[in-house]
């Protein structure tokens, strides 16, 4: 058996307790106030992962060996979040042994401290809005109708479909505008629908959460938008980012 | 909101295409996480809803509907444009071709022309 350490996440070096998490054998490696979160792991599940052709095709289901392992990756992130500033890391972060663990956190001690003051004392908040779509009947009714008049139709519902996507436009504006007011920071997510008016993740400080929630709810309650929030989540939409071992060049 | 009830697609999204990559380390290794990450965008894209990734919009609206038909006119036009292209080609050619011949022709008596 072929084993590695794989790495969560880093944190702050504080005294960890693995009860947390569902892998007993997750601990911290620290270095100079910084920790690697990691697991002696048997590398077999991570490098057999995606191989089988058969398995593209399908939805991955709960016992599907990806989602076992990211849902892993996602509890252990979590167990970490519950009291300490978290960097998530990009699953699937192999570390070949401690020595290794230590000189990532050596070489990164600059740019990982700072990330973890940025997204300290944060939660992140997932907000989907949708304008509701107008329950007309999408089959023109072409019988008995003139082409002309059939053509003016099809003008007239085009108009409005238009109509629609450019206030929906104003109101995306407007409700990520009043959102971002109680947000250090967002990220869009990037799906594109005509009625998706906001997919982003927010990094809300947490004496800011009610508020941010109360205006969720009030916008939510808007005419012709549903609104969806989930969280909280680890800050894993800030903490996209590459940290290359010569960033210790420059600290 | 707890562990478990977190969409498995919300989760697989932050888990595989989020957080911080470890670079340039050689005792640092990635599991090949772009087939992964294919993987699950495909499985998004299909499974979750294609109407969420604006896949489909376009079938439900009724001035999209006649999508072959504009197809149809767009590839017309390209081709007549190419046939357009085709035959100004020809006509340049030809125009070099009797610029070259002309100035051929004229050359040699450039040449003494040059020497007085």
């Amino acid at each position: 058996m072929t084993t590695g350490l794989c790495a969560y996440a880093i944190t702050r070096d504080h005294s960890f307790d693995a009860g947390g998490t569902p892998d007993p054998d997750v601990h911290l490696i620290a270095h100079v106030g910084l920790g690697l979160v990691v697991a002696e792991v048997d590398l077999a599940p991570f490098t057999e992962l995606g191989t089988e052709a058969s398995h593209w095709s399908d939805e991955p289901a709960e016992d599907d060996p990806l989602v076992v392992l990211a849902r892993r990756h996602d509890a252990v992130v979590r167990a970490v979040f519950r009291d300490r500033p978290v960097l998530p890391l990009r699953f699937g972060t192999i570390v070949r042994d401690r020595d290794a663990a230590v000189r990532l956190l050596a070489d990164r001690h600059a740019p990982a401290s700072a990330c973890l003051d940025r997204v300290e004392g944060h939660r992140e908040w997932s907000v989907r809005a949708r304008r509701v779509e107008a329950t007309e009947p999408e089959n023109l009714p072409a019988d008995g109708l003139s082409g002309t008049e059939y053509l003016a139709m099809r003008r007239q519902r085009l108009a409005k479909t238009l109509g629609a996507r450019r206030r929906g436009a104003e109101v995306a504006e407007a409700l990520h505008e009043a959102l971002s007011k109680h947000a250090t920071e967002s990220a869009p997510r990037g799906r594109r629908a005509p009625d998706l008016l906001i997919d982003a993740a927010y990094l809300v400080p947490e004496d800011q959460e009610s508020v941010f929630h109360a205006e969720a709810g009030r916008l939510g309650e808007e005419p012709g938008v549903t609104m969806v929030v989930t969280g909280p989540w680890p800050p894993y939409s800030f903490t996209r980012l590459e940290l290359p071992a010569k960033a210790a060049a420059d600290a | 909101m707890d562990n478990g009830s977190s969409s498995l697609a919300d989760v697989l999204e932050r888990v595989l295409d989020k957080g911080v990559v470890i670079v340039g380390d050689i005792g640092v290794s990635l599991v090949d996480i772009e087939l992964l990450t294919l993987r699950i965008r495909l499985f998004i894209a299909s499974a979750q809803t294609a109407r969420e990734m604006g896949m489909d919009w376009w079938t439900n609206d009724p001035f999209f509907a006649p999508h072959a038909a504009g197809q149809d006119n767009r590839i017309a036009s390209g081709q007549h444009q190419r046939k357009e292209l085709e035959q100004q080609n020809a006509e340049l050619r030809g125009r070099i071709e009797e610029l070259e011949r002309v100035l051929g022709e004229r050359a040699p008596a450039l040449e003494k022309g040059a020497r007085p």
